[in-house]
Parts: C-alpha cells; structure tokens; sequence
C-alpha cells in the first residue's frame, strides 16, 4: 500500500528548501519501489508556523521544513546554533551541524513528539530596513524591528537598542509598508521572494544569525513506517541536504543580483559593537552546564 | 470521498436550519474524524483562524460603529446628507445612499449600516409616503457601499486569507472609486424608480444650511479621515485605528454631544461583544473548513479544472463571478471571503488579475450576497426594520440589483477603477 | 420535563448573563491595550510587545463565552427558510438534530480545547510570559459552556415544544 507523507513549508514553490524536499521524495519514491512519496504544501497552505508545528506533532501532518526560532521556546537546544555571532562562517556553521554536536540538537525534537531529519541552511541573516543604512550599533537606536516569534530574537533586538516587534511572517509585508514597523532581518533569498526589498531598501551586512533551519518529521507517522523504511527516509533527508546547499548557493547569489539590480542598497556593518552588545543574550540563553559545554564546544571547532 | 462528506454535511445542516458557524464546525470535525486524522487539529484551525493579529480589528470596528449609531453621529451625517440631496427626485431615497458612503467610512460593516440607516430612514420615509418595499431595498442596497468605502474589516480578512502579503492600505484606498460608482448606480436606480412611482423632491435647503449640516457632520467625518490617513500614512496599524475609532467614539458620544447613557453605553458594548463572537465564530470554523480544503487540495484541482475550461481571463473571470453570486445566496460574508480566497486568488493570478482588484471583485460581490435570500444579513436586518417580509421586497429589489451587479461587470473588467487610485500612492 | 428546564434556566440564567459582562468587560480592556501600546510607541517611544498577544487572549476568550451565549440566545446566524416552512412534527426534528449536534460539537471542543492546552504547555508565548497552551483554555471553557447552553435548548424543546415552533415561524433577524 503507498504512503504519501504531506510536508509543509512557508516558503513558495521553487525555493530551495522546496526543491530539496521534493528531491528527497523521489529518492524515496525510488528506493521504495513507489511505496512511499511526499507531497509539499509551500506558501504556508496549511498554516503559519506555530499552526505546522503543533500539527507536526500530532501526527495531522508528516514533514515541516522550518526555521529553528520558533522552536526556541519548546526546546532549549535550539537556542544555542539561533545564537547571534555564533558561527564564524558558514563553513564553520556547516561543520558543527554535519557533527555530532548538530545530531544532539536533531535528538533533542524527540521528547516533543519530532524526529529531526536535517539541517538545511539558510545563509546569514542580516537586517533590512525602511529608514537608513545601519552601519553603526548607534543607528539600530528606537527602530522597530520585526522578529521572529522567539523569545531569543526578541532579546536579541532589544539589545542591540532596537524595539522587537515579534510578529508571524505573512504580516511582515504590509507592515512594513505601513509603518508598523521599520525594518526586519532575514537572508538574501527570503529578502527577495518576500518581495521587503520594495518596502524596506536598505540592507545591511550584519550578519548577525547563520542559524540553520531545520526538516522534522512526526514521531507518530515516523514510527508508522517499517524499520526499513525509516532508514530510508533518514537516509534521503540526508542526502537532501548536499541538493539544497547546492540549490542554495545559486539561489543566494541571484536573489542577491536581483535586489541589488531593483535598488536595494546594501552597506557594510561595523560588527564588534554589536558582537560586544550581545553577552546579555548568551547569559540568559546558555545557562545549564550542558549548554555551555555545547557553545564552547561549538567555538573549539576550527576548520582545517 | 472526503470532499463528499466535508460539502454534504456542511450543505445538509444548512438545509435543516443549523447555524451557519456550527454547519462549518460540524462538517470539517466529520471529515477528519473520517479521514482518521487527530481531531484535534479543527480546533486548533478554529483558534487561529480568529486569532490573527489584524483580526483584533473587527471588535474595534464593530464597537466604534454601534457607538455611533447609539450616541447621534449617524443623524447627523443622516442631516448633512439632507441637505445634500434631498432635492433630488426621490430625495429621501437620495439621502439614505449618500448617509451610506458617510457612515460606511465609519463602520465597515453593511449590517451595521443598515440598521443604523435604516433605523432612522425607513420610518421616516415611510412617514413622507414612500412604500416600505421600496425604502427597505434602497436601504439594504445601500448598505453594501459600506464594504467599499474604508475601513472595511472584510478587505483585512481578505488581506489575511490571500496570505497576509496584500496591503490593507491599498485595499482600502482601492474601495473608494468602485464604492463611489455603486452609490452613483444606486442613486440612479433610485431616481427612476422614485419617477415611475411619483415619489416627492424635499426642497432644496440652500447653501446656508449645507453649511450647517456640514459643520454639524464634521465631527463624524473627522474620524473617517482619521481611520483612513492614519492607516494610509502608517501613523497607526489597522488595529490600532480601528482602537482609536473607539476611543473617538467614546469621547464623541459620552464627553461631547453626551447623547449616551449609562444603559446605552452597556448596551453598546454588550452588542459589539455578540456581534463580533458571531462573526468571528463563523471565521474560526471557515477557517477550519479552508484549511481542509488545503489538505485535500482543492485550491489547485480548482486551477486545473478552470484551465479546462478556458483560457480566456474574461470567461474566466465571469466564472467565477457567476460562481460568487451563486455562493453568496446561501453563504455569509466572512466565510466566503475566507473559503473563496485560496481558491479563485491562485486562479485570477494565473490569469494576470491583480490581487487587489480581485479582492474589491470579491468583497462587492460577497456584499451583493447579504442581500439574497436564503442567507442575507443585510436584507433580513432591512426587512426587519420596515416590516416588510422578505417575499415582497424580493418583488421590486430586482432593478437595485440590476444595478449592482453592472458595477460587479464593470469593476471586473476595468481594472482601473480599484487600481488607479492606490497606484497614484504607490 | 418542564421542571428540569425550569432548573436548567434558572442555573444557566445568571452563568449566561455572567459570560457576557465578562465578555463586554474583555473588550474594554482590549481596548486600554491597544491604546496603551499606541501610547507606548508615540509617547514612550517603546513599544510594549505584551499588548497585542495579550489583546488576542482577551478576545479569544470573549468570543467563545460570547459564542455560547449566542447559542442559549439563539442568535446565531443561519439559513432557516427550510425550518420555517416544515410541518410542525418535522420542525421539531430539525431543531432537536441541531441541538444535539451542537451539543456534541461544544463537548468536542471542551475535550480537545482541553488537550491542546495540555499538549503545548511546555512552549511558551514569544513576547508575553506565558504558555502557549494559554491560547487554548478558552476552547475549553467556551466549548463546555456551548455543550450546556445547547442542552438547555434541548430540553426547553422538550418541555414546551409548541414555543419551539413558533420561534421558528417568527422571522429572526441577526447579523
Ligand atoms: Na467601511
Ligand atoms: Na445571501
């Protein structure tokens, strides 16, 4: 009898993360003899990402390809590869997620009812705003900022001077244009296909989060698949993972092209202030032991 | 087999008389219950689908325009209207749409325009020897306009089930030329039917008092600039000027004309508190219906199957304005914007439509919808206050709507009309 | 049976008319948030990131206690033209179809109003601090009102079905 596993996404058709999934559904569709497929809802058809990941849970739907942040007030893992500076590159970030200190985080989604598949990553976050370049910690000062709904974000901003305005990222769009708030913070590729580039010019290169997002799976539909099975859906999201930082780089690179070509102006950041300003966010977020030993773990990881 | 159950249990319990929220609840609980998926996700749909952020609006709106009605705004800008018009043939007929276009920009509600209109109109016009049919027709007609003219809650809905990346100031700045057509197509209908009855003129009133009326009005009108500007500018959110509407209301009818009472306070807000967990009832429980709607896929088998039948925008577009018509007989605003949204907006998209012209097509022809029976708000609030059955105003509305539905062709096929004015923003 | 809905009334009487001072009092204090929060960001140059979230709580408890009064009310909106043109006997059915149906669904959501607040306790509300499973208990308590209101219909119809059909007969007017 054939499976076909539903996963969701908030991004729209064609985005990398999109193609990746599709991609690992036809390696499984292959391994499987056509047993088993997977069909992806992109453009958030069945829900923000709150609404997926309590669905994700129950077992409505099987597979959701998402950011880390709003996990980050379910599971404290997932606070540590959200933390602001963290990486020193994406190489460094690619490195510690591939490891074994990133398979911790991954079996850290199972006490909620998850299986984490991959790390897809998704580049630096930078901020993009209305009102004028950031070059300096000073011009952050009394800009609202949309934030992602986590706590960490919210801090993060704040900070660094700036008002957090945690809102869900279909409501970003208007707002900005509106005035409701000034600016926001994402990657090259989703500055572009969310089309704030219109709204919000200026971007600036903080790079402040090389966070990874993150593909999980029910527990309920994972452990209704055959033991066999299970290592070949593990198996494909794995390999998904080298399709999508494939897909990535290009998308990066165009989407970066495309907003500079319709006039976004992008500018250089002076990094160590806001490096500097953000120790109050590591003492709140990396408190137990085991925390810290995973963030010092993560800065010993050198690149050879 | 899914589809079946979720439209024919929604379709029976519609039939035998169960409330349209719960008719949607019910259906989608069946469906999952069927398809063996946890329950639970239907309430969990229930709860965000009325849990948006720019949702915070429709309270706020509700409230402020119940404090009007209650607290003389509505007579005033009733007064002014007056002046205006009520020189023209028909003129009381005149002045209940223009009084439509002035209270619309304060409620963005058609059933709350219609009682407040038409609680002080119908009688009135009953009184100076109009027939109720006709008083309650042009009431109930009028009363769409409200959905065009800004703030208009239902174009936030519509921003929120497109996917929130539709701006609500656009939107409201692309109602008003569409809704100053409707008034304009209605007080032309209202004209020639008012000379084939040989309805009275009232006479002219003469600049001075024009004057006094509009002075009189300004307050009332105030606010309409206030919602809209500060929206457009982005001073305010929509939520916080639909707030602000309040608070203006409140300081109007309790500090400055003191028209308001401590029972008439009670009463207002005990009203908003119903009204709106009526209407936002039936969002949660279309909302779980749309997203059952998006698990079975039914948005791109709609796609497909339009594809099939033509790949001309103008047959298409026709289509599917057919198919609202026929939807908004027995569905009420809300869910139809909610349900119709992911279905037909990937479509006209396909087509090259602009989402915002499709949202102001959308919204005037679920607005048509309040005004046909079996399912209409508007016209059974009309009805009600002119005591006039639904079967006799059914007889003589048909040119009202005559004229609507040629503002529905003509705002689908120009697009210029809801465009023009937002891009002069942009 | 006309004693149990006499009972029945004067129990859920002062419940219903509790739920919707309540609820009425939920929205003027929506109302002070969000003027707070424009306050905060014009005047105090800082936006609270409480209001809004805490705003949706409020309304998301009024409306299901607004909800469940309009189900005791019976003002809910819906399309009753088939109601209104049964045979008596047939009326009867219909209306008690929906009762029981509206009872289920209330319990339902009592039930899974209840199930989701257990199930995402342990997250917490970006921006307010509280768990998210916060969100859900209006499910809970509006649903198990819902069930008991549309009971007490149930048996009033039961008891006096004769002012049953003449409600329906009367033409109802809501928004
Ligand atoms: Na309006
Ligand atoms: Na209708």
């Amino acid at each position: 009898q054939t499976v076909t596993l539903r996963s969701t996404d908030i991004h729209p058709d064609g985005y990398p993360t999109i193609e990746a999934v599709k991609f690992m559904g036809s390696l499984i569709e292959q391994r499987t003899g056509g047993r088993i497929k997977i069909n992806v809802f992109h453009s958030a058809q069945l829900g923000g990402e709150k609404d997926t990941i309590e669905q994700t849970r129950f077992g409505v739907i099987d597979m959701n390809r998402i950011n880390m942040a709003p996990f980050n007030n379910l599971i404290a893992e997932t606070n540590v590869p959200s933390l602001p500076f963290l990486f020193r590159s994406v190489a460094h970030m690619r490195k510690v997620m591939d490891g074994e200190i990133g398979d911790g985080i991954l079996n850290a989604f199972s006490a909620h009812g998850l299986v984490g598949l991959a790390f897809y990553d998704s580049g630096a976050r930078s901020f993009y705003n209305s009102k004028r370049p950031i070059a300096t910690l000073a011009d952050m000062k009394g800009m609202k900022i949309r934030v992602q709904q986590s706590d960490m974000f919210i801090d993060l901003v704040n900070a660094l001077g700036a008002n957090a305005t945690p809102m869900p990222f279909g409501e970003v769009y208007t707002s900005l244009q509106t005035g409701v708030i000034d600016g926001a913070e994402n990657n090259w590729p989703s500055f572009e296909s969310t089309r704030h580039f219109e709204v919000a010019k200026f971007y600036s290169l903080t790079e402040h989060s090389m966070s990874p997002e993150v593909l999980v799976m029910s527990k309920r539909s994972f452990d209704r698949l055959s033991a066999g099975d299970r290592d070949i859906v593990r198996a494909a999201a794995r390999e998904s993972v080298a399709k999508m930082r494939e897909l990535w780089e290009a998308r990066e690179k165009s989407s970066e092209a495309t907003v500079r070509g319709r006039g976004a102006q992008v500018n250089p950041v002076e990094k160590q202030a806001f490096i500097d300003a953000m120790r109050p966010i590591y003492e709140k977020y990396v408190k137990d032991a085991a925390l810290k030993a995973m963030v010092a773990k993560i800065q010993a990881v050198t690149l050879a | 087999m899914e589809l079946w159950i979720l439209f024919g249990v929604f379709g029976g319990l519609l039939l035998i008389g169960t409330p349209v929220s719960f008719c949607l609840g019910i259906a989608s609980l069946a469906t999952v219950v069927y398809m063996g998926l946890p329950a639970m996700v239907v309430f969990q749909q229930i709860n965000s689908g009325m849990n948006a952020f720019a949702m915070l609006t429709i309270p706020f709106f509700i409230y402020a325009g119940d404090l009007m009605m209650r607290g003389g705004i509505a007579d005033r800008l009733i007064a002014f209207a007056a002046t205006l018009v009520g020189h023209l043939r028909g003129g009381l007929g005149q002045v209940n749409v223009l009084a439509s276009i002035f209270f619309g920009g304060i409620s963005g509600s058609a059933v709350a325009d219609a009682s407040a209109i038409g609680g002080i109109m119908i009688p009135q016009m009953a009184k100076r020897g109009y027939d109720k049919d006709y008083a309650v027709n042009v009431t109930a007609n009028a009363a769409i306009i409200a959905l065009l003219v800004p703030p208009s809650h239902n174009m936030i809905i519509y921003s929120l089930a497109a996917g929130g990346n539709i701006s609500i100031a656009d939107l409201f700045t692309a109602g008003i030329v569409p809704a100053l057509l409707l008034a304009l197509a209605l007080m032309i209908t209202a004209y020639i039917v008012a000379v084939r009855r040989g309805y009275p003129a009232e006479p002219f009133p003469g600049g001075m008092a024009i004057a006094r009326g509009f002075v009189v009005a300004v307050p009332g009108l105030l606010l309409i600039g206030i919602i809209f500007g500060g929206v457009r500018s982005g001073v305010f959110t929509a939520t916080e000027s639909s707030c602000i509407a309040v608070l203006y209301a409140l300081l109007l009818t309790l500090v400055v004309y003191r028209q308001l009472d401590w029972n008439e306070f009670v009463d207002a807000t005990l009203g908003a508190v119903r009204t709106t967990a009526m209407v936002l009832l039936v969002i949660g429980t279309a909302g779980a219906f749309g997203w059952l709607m998006a698990f079975l896929q039914v948005p791109a088998a709609t796609i497909a199957f339009m594809r099939q039948l033509s790949d001309n925008p103008v047959v298409i577009l026709l289509l599917i304005n057919i198919v609202l018509l026929v939807l908004g007989t027995f569905m009420d605003m809300a869910p139809m914007i909610i349900i119709c949204t992911p279905i037909f907006l990937p479509v006209v998209k396909a087509f090259g439509v602009d989402p915002i012209h499709f949202g102001v097509i959308l919204i005037l022809n679920a607005g048509i919808g309040l005004n046909t029976p079996p399912v209409g708000s508007v016209q059974f609030v009309a009805c009600a206050i002119g005591k006039v059955t639904i079967a006799e105003s059914m007889r003589t509305i048909w040119p009202f709507y005559g004229a609507s539905v040629a503002v529905l062709l003509l705002i689908t096929y120009v697009p210029a009309f809801s465009l023009w004015l937002p891009n002069l923003f942009r | 049976m006309r004693h149990t809905a006499a009972v029945l009334a004067r129990v859920l009487a002062p419940i219903s008319r509790l739920a919707l001072w309540i609820s009425g009092l939920g929205l003027l204090v929506m109302t002070v948030f969000v003027a707070w929060q424009i306050f905060g960001r014009y005047v105090l140059n800082s936006s609270p990131s409480w209001t809004e979230p805490a705003a949706l709580l409020l309304m998301s408890w009024f409306i299901l206690l607004g909800s469940a009064v309009g189900v005791r009310d019976g003002t809910h909106m819906g399309f009753e033209i088939g109601l209104h043109y049964a045979p008596p006997v047939l009326k009867i059915v219909l209306i008690q179809t929906t009762n029981l149906l509206i009872v289920f669904f209330g319990l339902f959501m009592a039930w899974y109003g209840y199930e989701l607040t257990v199930e995402t306790w342990a997250a917490k509300m970006p921006g307010i601090n509280l768990p998210q499973g916060v969100d859900y208990m209006p499910l809970a308590g509006g649903g198990l009102l819902i069930a008991l209101f549309s009971f007490e219909k149930l048996v009033r119809v039961i008891a006096d079905p004769d002012a049953a059909i003449k409600a329906v007969e009367a033409p109802k007017v809501e928004i």
